[in-house]
């Protein structure tokens, strides 16, 4: 079982060293139960450092912030971001440090294994205590997380809570740190595309009649897009930008935009980003499941990613976020890749 | 400035006017955004049609030029020839292809019409948006280098030399020749080897256009077409080629006798040595590995019996950097490894040998002087089995691939053995004989009907070692007998392979490699003898296994293929390249992964294009997903445009 | 016959194979439906996943990507990364629920003419049924 106060040994010690700037963590939130991102400067402050089923978020989206934060500064300090990662997370830098986004030496990676378990779908909790409040939930010893309400103490077997991606995670231990938190446990899982096939075994028109739904709903806030680490491209594309508008940008250059999609959110324009963002995350996607759960609309959009992680499973034997030396999905080919679909 | 187009739509006779009312495209297209001009003719490519155009241009102060005809690969460049004749850049000029895709293969009237319209105008959107460019202009380094010094290499460099090109020859063995200088007589005229190699070898040496590096190794190269920069290693050799005077009083005194190279291990030879003696440059070297003497000086003998005082313990490696236009890699082959082997007794039974050794054997300045004797007791072999496709057309196990010339060889080998030993019994196992070629497969008849050459069609399962004889099993799968033969000796027809190293120097060269580690084609059929990589060319076996004639073809084509660079002063390229919009760029490296030509490379974190090298296809551009590369002249918002325009109305 | 369905195909042809092909097809007065709207691209492993989904986004009935085929391509390898590409946006626009018909991929050569009018009679023929496509259209 992964300790905390192993952690925070850990945290307190690279904070005194100098060996870091910062440390990105978690620290219990002053309003509900969700932890929240902390970013710990000083020795004193690392009693904050929390960790339990709540430590839900990709902390590694801060490292696109903490890039583009230096690269305004004039004088930079050029010493590593601690960052805590859990397994999902832990891809996410792999795929950045593919992607040369960001340099192995400008972080320091504290990996947290899940070992058996993994982090918890809050609105699965609000269900099984019926609205209840909870306080606090923890890691117990086993496969349980316990929960604390205002009725006590109760265990409640993690599987029932858990987040969807964490049933379905292919490595729930960090495939990259520089000190490794926990045991590296070897979940079994029968199948980690389980939850695509309720929709893959519906017939054409209703999966239509499923997306048109859930895409409709979207309202085109870009959350999704905000909180994705692998969305750090300075401009996007579906923004209806090719390319960067400074004060010289004339009207005839502002003229040469390409409008792929309308700002509108109605369902083509919303299919058109979501197709963009899907096809763009494909081989990209560690599926830490982030875009979802901020979703406001509850649009279920892990499984526009998935079906990709899928698809590049099953037809390019590709998986992301194993490999920083790699090239990426789309920049590579097999001979043998199948085209049993081309005429 | 306000766009200005002009439309033109041909008639092309009826061909177009048959099915297309081109009345109604020059109308249509004349209220088209961004048009202020369109007329029909009926013959647009005549004289008078491309007046009308030249007359438009400058009547209607057009800058963009749409004509509406037949397929762009017919008449693109004539059109764009007449605007530039009329002072518009030749990027200004767009083909919309309303015949081949159009009025040829619609019956429908009012259909092809309306298809016309869409094609004409989404041909319109993207002249809108084209830049005027002008040919990449690049200047030309006019000398070329040679890697290998077998006969390709040696034929390719002569070729360059006597067309008054500076050529430098690069061997990493300390002489040129290759294996061919190793044969003894060669298929099918059975013309010796050496007696028409050494005249140009010697030719070579003395060439005054040719610059001769052997015991050297290419390092780096760096730059494009027309401009590399080559970093060579010239290894020492510890004798200075231009004292020593070949006396062969070093080699009395050395005291060290090592398994000689050229002979295969046949004989052997001192630290000190001449590789053979037409060797070129015709100098001594000194093997570093074998002598006791360097460090400290513990031996020195040679050095004490040298008059010219030729012998420098001090030499070193050096690096010389090279300039040159045009590349052409000969690297040559190697016989496959012997270790894999093992089931015939290869490299365990000295009376063994592979194909190179036996032609040692043969010749007649071979470790026997032209006798065939076994290597075991120099007992001339009475009984000897030849066994072809030894690693060849083996997919299992070895190699895939038809090793090509080992047939011929093989037949040479059997025919050459009667010819030596009257009383002995040649046998040789084969899968097929493969004898195209001129004068070919006469000479594998002869072998059979003149030599009394016994051919079993079938493979050897084993050879063994019984009573000073080598028993070989194997079977003849036309009468369906397993054959058991007591053979002499047992010759393996190896599988010819690319060189050792042939790996590492592609990589330097950024050539590709086949499945197989041989040196690829740009084109298997229609650019056999170019490299991916522009500017540099193949020549021999080092592109696939081949005998002398193909070698010296293909040396010669690649050498032409090399002048045709170094003819001209500057070479031009196409300006429709790819570029890079830094301000996406997040130096992602995608596009460096997909850019078969390696045009692509990051600089500060950014992509940067040679446009030297990219050839525009724009693979990068669907890769990037930041949309921050695109090719000129075919750029996503030309596209998106064209798009909009088939699918308007 | 005026009032049937008349789908609109945009067909991205690689210039060297298949729009090669489309003008041997065009030499060889084969004759095949108008619905097809070439645009002529470098290389198949140009067409970005933007253009197809903005052909259907703008209206498009059927979308065909067409290139060399494998090992032939005028730039070595471009087919083979769109091969990959095509393979994943086909099949996310699949999972969405539009119809496989309407979003093809073919290797036709500079010497099949032929081929590329069977492929677009094909792909005429295997959409009319599907009338209009609306999932993805914009309205206007």
């Amino acid at each position: 079982m992964v300790k905390v106060e192993d952690i925070k040994k850990e945290a307190k010690r690279i904070l005194k060293e100098g060996k870091v700037k910062y440390i990105i963590g978690y620290k219990k939130s002053t309003n509900g139960l969700m932890s929240v991102p902390a970013f710990i400067e000083s020795p004193e402050d690392v009693e904050n450092l929390i960790w339990d089923p709540t430590c839900v978020y990709n902390l590694t989206r801060f490292l696109v912030d903490e890039k583009r934060r230096k690269a305004r500064e004039k004088n930079p300090d050029e010493r590593p971001v601690g960052i805590v990662v859990k397994g999902c997370d832990s891809r996410a830098i792999i795929v950045l440090l593919q992607e040369k986004f960001i340099n192995r030496e400008n972080i320091y990676v504290l990996g947290i294994s899940c070992e058996t378990t993994g982090v918890l779908d809050e609105k699965k909790l609000l269900k099984k205590l019926n609205g209840k409040k909870a306080e606090k939930v923890e890691y117990d010893e086993k496969d349980n997380f316990i929960i604390t309400t205002l009725d006590g103490k109760s265990k409640v077997p993690a599987d029932e809570i858990l987040a969807e991606r964490c049933l379905e995670c292919r490595a729930n231990f960090p495939v990259i740190n520089d000190i490794l938190f926990g045991e590296k446990v070897d979940r079994k899982l029968d199948n980690r595309f389980k939850s695509l096939e309720k929709i893959e075994s519906l017939s054409k028109e209703k999966r239509w009649g499923f997306w048109k739904e859930q895409l409709d709903k979207c309202i085109r806030c870009y959350a999704c897009r905000s909180v994705c680490p692998m969305c750090y491209c300075d401009e996007c594309v579906v923004d209806t930008i090719n390319f960067a508008v400074t004060a010289d940008t004339t009207a005839e250059e502002k003229a040469q935009r390409i409008k792929w999609v309308e700002k509108s959110p109605t369902t083509s324009e919303n299919f058109v980003y979501h197709f963009v963002r899907a096809i763009h995350l494909a081989g990209r996607c560690i599926d830490c499941g982030e875009c979802e759960r901020v979703c406001p609309m509850d649009i279920p959009l892990r499984f526009l990613n998935k079906k990709m992680e899928k698809e590049a499973k099953e037809l390019f034997d590709y998986d992301a976020g194993f490999d920083p030396d790699q090239p990426s999905l789309v920049s590579c080919f097999k001979d043998e890749d199948p085209e049993d679909f081309i005429r | 400035m306000k766009k200005r187009t002009g439309v033109f739509v041909c008639h092309c006779g009826i061909n177009i006017a048959g099915t297309v009312d081109v009345k109604k495209v020059t109308e249509e297209l004349s209220k088209h955004p961004g048009v202020v001009h369109s007329e029909d003719y009926i013959y647009m490519c005549s004289d008078p049609g491309q007046n009308l155009i030249i007359d438009a241009i400058k009547e209607k102060n057009l800058d963009k030029v749409v004509v509406a005809c037949c397929s762009p690969t017919l008449h693109e460049t004539t059109f764009r020839n007449t605007i530039k004749s009329a002072g518009l850049n030749t990027f200004q000029c767009e083909i919309a292809n309303i015949r081949e895709q159009c009025s040829w293969v619609h019956k429908d009237m009012e259909k092809a019409t309306e298809k016309a319209i869409k094609i004409s105008k989404s041909t319109v959107e993207r002249v809108l948006r084209n830049e005027s460019l002008d040919p990449i202009s690049i200047p030309v380094t006019r000398r070329a280098l040679v890697i290998g010094g077998g006969i390709a290499g040696i034929q390719s460099a002569l070729d360059l030399a006597n067309s008054d090109f500076e050529v430098v020859l690069v061997e990493r063995s300390p002489s040129i020749g290759g294996h061919m200088i190793q044969l003894s007589e060669t298929f099918p005229t059975l013309d010796c080897s050496q007696c028409i190699l050494t005249p140009k070898m010697v030719e070579v040496s003395k060439h005054p256009n040719i610059k001769l590096m052997t015991f050297s190794e290419v390092q780096e190269i760096s730059g494009y077409i027309g401009n590399f920069k080559v970093k060579i290693l010239k290894k020492p050799t510890y004798v200075d080629p231009d004292k020593c005077t070949l006396c062969d009083e070093c080699t009395k005194v050395c005291p060290v006798v090592v398994p000689n190279e050229f002979d295969l291990g046949l004989t052997g030879r001192r630290a000190i040595y001449i590789p053979f003696p037409q060797a070129i440059p015709a100098t001594y070297i000194l093997d570093i590995n074998s002598c006791p003497g360097l460090l400290p000086i513990a031996c020195g003998k040679c050095a004490d019996v040298c008059e010219p005082n030729a012998i420098d313990f001090d030499m070193k490696p050096e690096i010389i950097e090279e300039e040159v236009g045009a590349i052409i890699v000969a690297s040559g082959y190697d016989q496959y490894d012997k270790e894999l082997m093992a089931e015939y007794g290869y490299g365990k039974y000295p009376d063994v040998l592979d194909g190179l050794q036996f032609e040692r054997l043969l010749s007649a300045s071979g470790p026997t002087m032209g006798k065939i004797l076994r290597p075991s007791d120099h007992k001339e072999p009475k009984e000897v089995v030849f066994i072809q496709c030894v690693g060849s057309r083996d997919p299992e196990l070895h190699c895939e691939y038809c090793s090509k010339i080992c047939c011929m060889y093989t037949a040479k080998h059997a025919m050459l053995y009667k010819h030596h030993v009257h009383d002995g019994q040649a046998y040789v196992f084969y899968i097929d004989i493969r004898s195209g070629g001129k004068g070919y497969e006469e000479f594998v008849q002869r072998a059979v009907e003149e030599d009394g050459v016994l051919y079993l069609r079938g493979k050897v399962s084993k050879v063994f070692e019984d009573k000073e004889k080598l028993k070989v099993w194997g079977i003849d799968t036309l009468i369906g007998k397993d054959i058991e033969i007591d053979a002499d000796m047992v010759v393996l027809a190896m599988a010819t392979r690319p060189s050792n190293g042939a790996e590492e120097l592609a990589r330097k060269l950024k050539i590709a490699l086949d499945k197989d580690g041989f040196l690829a084609e740009a084109h298997p059929k229609l650019r056999p003898v170019e490299s991916v990589t522009s500017g540099m060319f193949l020549a021999g076996a080092a592109q696939a296994p081949k005998d002398i004639p193909e070698a010296v073809a293909q040396a010669s084509g690649a050498a032409a293929k090399a002048i045709s660079i170094l003819c001209q002063e500057r070479l031009y390229h196409a300006p429709t390249v790819a570029n890079v919009n830094i301000n996406l760029c997040t130096g992602c490296g995608m596009c460096v992964d997909v850019c078969p030509y390696d045009a692509l490379s990051l600089k500060n974190g950014k992509a940067e294009v040679n446009e030297v090298l990219c050839e525009g296809c724009g693979t990068c551009s669907a890769t990037c997903l930041r949309a921050a590369i695109q090719v000129k002249n075919i750029t996503p918002l030309q596209v998106h445009e064209m798009i909009n325009a088939c699918l308007g109305g | 016959m005026t009032d049937e369905f008349e789908p609109r195909i945009v067909a991205f042809l690689c210039k060297w194979c298949s729009s090669a092909g489309s003008d041997l097809a065009g030499v060889s007065r084969m004759e095949y439906p108008s619905n097809v709207l070439p645009i002529t691209v470098m290389c198949s492993g140009s067409v970005s996943p933007l253009y197809i989904f903005s052909a259907f986004n703008k209206g498009a009935d059927g979308v065909l990507v067409s290139g060399c085929h494998p090992g032939d391509c005028h730039y070595l390898k471009g087919n083979y990364y769109a091969r990959r590409r095509i393979a994943l946006v086909k099949k996310l626009l699949e999972f969405i629920g539009l119809e496989p018909q309407r979003f093809q991929m073919s290797w036709v050569s500079a010497a099949e003419g032929k081929k590329y009018t069977q492929v677009i009679k094909d792909f005429v023929k295997e959409i009319k049924p599907l009338g209009p496509q609306t999932k993805l259209r914009r309205n206007q």
